[in-house]
C-alpha cells in the first residue's frame, strides 16, 4: 500500500517537474521576445540608429523628420515627443543634450557654444529644459537667430549658456536642471560654388564646458 | 571538431533550432508592431494638444513663445507662429499665406503628425502660397511651384489622405524692429472652409 503511494508521489513529482520546466521554458521564451522586441523598438524610436539619425559631435539630427516618406521610427519618435518639427526637405534641426566632453548639459554648469555664421542659411540656437520647455528668465531670452546674434567681424560667434548674466550672446539657463540645445538651419536654396563649399567652415558649433558649481 | 569542444558543447543546454528561429521571428514581429503602434500610444501627441488651444478652420496668431505660452515641446522661441487646425469633412479648406523673406515657412501636418507639405521662403522674394485642402484621393508630393519661387497661376490643390490636421505659418525672429511687421504678415494669413464636399465621398 505504502509502496504504491510512494510510486504515485514519485510520478506526481516527476510530472510537476516536467510542467515546471516547460513553464520555465515558455517564460524564458516570452521574456526574451518581450524584452528584445520592445527594447529594440524603444531604443530605435528614442535614440535612433545610423539609419535614421546623423550624429555630429554631441549633436543629433533625425534624417527624415517631418517628411512625407519618413520611416516608422522617425514618425514614432516625434509622435512620442509631441512635437511638429520642420521638414528636413528644407531645414535641419539638431539637438544636443551633451557637451563636447560627453557630459550631460546642466544648468549648474556654464558653457560656451562656438560656431560660424552659416552662409546661405537662416539659423537659430535655442535652449530648453530636458522636456523641451523654454526656461523662464527675467531677460526673456530663449534663443538667438542669424538675425539677432552678435557676430564677430570674421563671422564667428560665441553663445554663453549660464545661470547668471554674461556679456555678449548670453542664454540664461536658470535652475532648469538638465538642458537641451537645438540648432535649426533653414536652407535658403541659394546654392554655393564648389570653391565656397571648400572654404565653408563646419557649421555645427562646439559646446565647451567652462565651469560647474 | 576536437573531442574537447564536442564534450563542452554536449554539456550545454540544448536549445532547439526551431525554438531559436521562432524566438527571432516573434521578436521581429513584436518589434514591428510596437514601432507601428508607438505613434498611437503616444501619451500626448501634438495634434491632441493643439485641439485644446485652437479654433477649427481659422488661422490664429499665437503669442510669442514664452514659459507658460508654449503649445508644444521644443517649439522654437526663435519664431512667431500662426496656426490653423483644419477639418475638411465639411468642405475643402483654403489656406493662403505670404512668405515675405528668409526663415519664413508654411507647413501642413496631418492629425497623426505626418508632414504633408512644406514651403520655405527664399531671401529677397515674396512667396505667395495658396493651398486647398480636401479629402480627395489625388496625391501630392514635394514642393509646389510657388514654393520654388514661381508665380501662382491658379489655385493648387493639396489632397490629403486624412481629414484633419494643422497648418503652421512660421515667422523668424528678426529682432524687435521687425516684430510688428512680422505679426501683421502673420495676421494676413487665412484659413477657411471654401466649399461643400460631395456627398458621394
Amino acid at each position: 500500500m505504502l509502496g504504491n503511494a510512494g510510486y504515485l508521489l514519485h510520478r506526481a513529482r516527476k510530472r510537476a517537474g516536467i510542467i515546471i520546466n516547460r513553464a520555465a521554458d515558455y517564460a524564458m521564451f516570452t521574456g526574451f521576445v518581450l524584452i528584445a522586441g520592445i527594447g529594440t523598438s524603444w531604443y530605435m524610436v528614442d535614440t535612433g540608429s545610423g539609419l535614421t539619425t546623423e550624429r555630429v559631435g554631441p549633436w543629433v539630427t533625425w534624417l527624415s523628420a517631418a517628411r512625407a516618406d519618413a520611416d516608422p521610427y522617425t514618425r514614432a519618435h516625434f509622435a512620442r515627443a509631441g512635437t511638429l518639427p520642420m521638414s528636413t526637405e528644407a531645414t535641419q534641426t539638431l539637438v544636443s543634450r551633451y557637451d563636447d566632453g560627453g557630459s550631460r548639459l546642466h544648468s549648474s554648469c556654464e558653457y560656451v557654444v562656438k560656431g560660424h555664421d552659416i552662409a546661405g542659411s537662416w539659423w537659430s540656437i535655442a535652449v530648453f529644459d530636458d522636456d523641451g520647455r523654454v526656461i523662464s528668465n527675467p531677460a526673456e531670452r530663449y534663443a538667438f537667430t542669424s538675425d539677432t546674434i552678435a557676430l564677430k567681424p570674421n563671422g564667428e560667434y560665441a553663445v554663453t549658456l549660464a545661470r547668471d548674466a554674461r556679456p555678449g550672446n548670453w542664454l540664461p539657463t536658470g535652475g532648469a536642471g538638465r538642458l537641451a540645445l537645438t540648432l535649426t538651419i533653414v536652407d535658403l536654396g541659394l546654392g554655393s560654388s564648389e570653391k565656397d563649399r571648400e572654404e565653408e567652415k563646419n557649421p555645427i558649433p562646439s559646446i565647451e564646458q567652462v565651469a560647474c558649481r | 571538431m576536437p573531442i574537447a569542444v564536442k564534450d563542452v558543447l554536449s554539456r550545454l543546454p540544448r536549445v532547439k533550432f526551431r525554438v531559436i528561429v521562432t524566438a527571432i521571428l516573434a521578436t521581429v514581429i513584436l518589434h514591428i508592431l510596437t514601432t507601428l503602434a508607438a505613434p498611437r500610444l503616444a501619451p500626448s501627441p501634438a495634434y491632441g494638444r493643439l485641439v485644446k488651444l485652437l479654433p477649427v478652420n481659422a488661422m490664429k496668431v499665437l503669442p510669442p513663445i514664452a514659459p507658460g505660452a508654449q503649445p508644444l515641446p521644443f517649439m522654437g522661441p526663435d519664431s512667431r507662429y500662426a496656426m490653423c487646425l483644419f477639418d475638411t469633412t465639411k468642405g475643402s479648406v483654403r489656406v493662403t499665406a505670404t512668405l515675405p523673406g528668409a526663415g519664413w515657412s508654411l507647413s501642413v501636418f496631418s492629425d497623426k503628425g505626418d508632414s504633408v507639405y512644406t514651403s520655405v521662403a527664399q531671401p529677397g522674394r515674396r512667396t505667395d502660397v495658396s493651398l486647398r485642402l480636401s479629402t480627395s484621393d489625388g496625391k501630392f508630393a514635394g514642393l509646389t511651384p510657388e514654393a520654388a519661387g514661381q508665380a501662382i497661376q491658379e489655385d493648387r490643390s493639396l489632397s490629403l489622405s486624412v481629414k484633419r490636421g494643422v497648418a503652421i505659418l512660421r515667422a523668424p525672429d528678426q529682432g524687435n524692429a521687425y516684430g510688428a511687421l512680422n505679426e501683421a504678415e502673420l495676421k494676413r494669413a487665412l484659413c477657411s472652409v471654401t466649399g461643400k464636399v460631395a456627398e458621394a465621398r
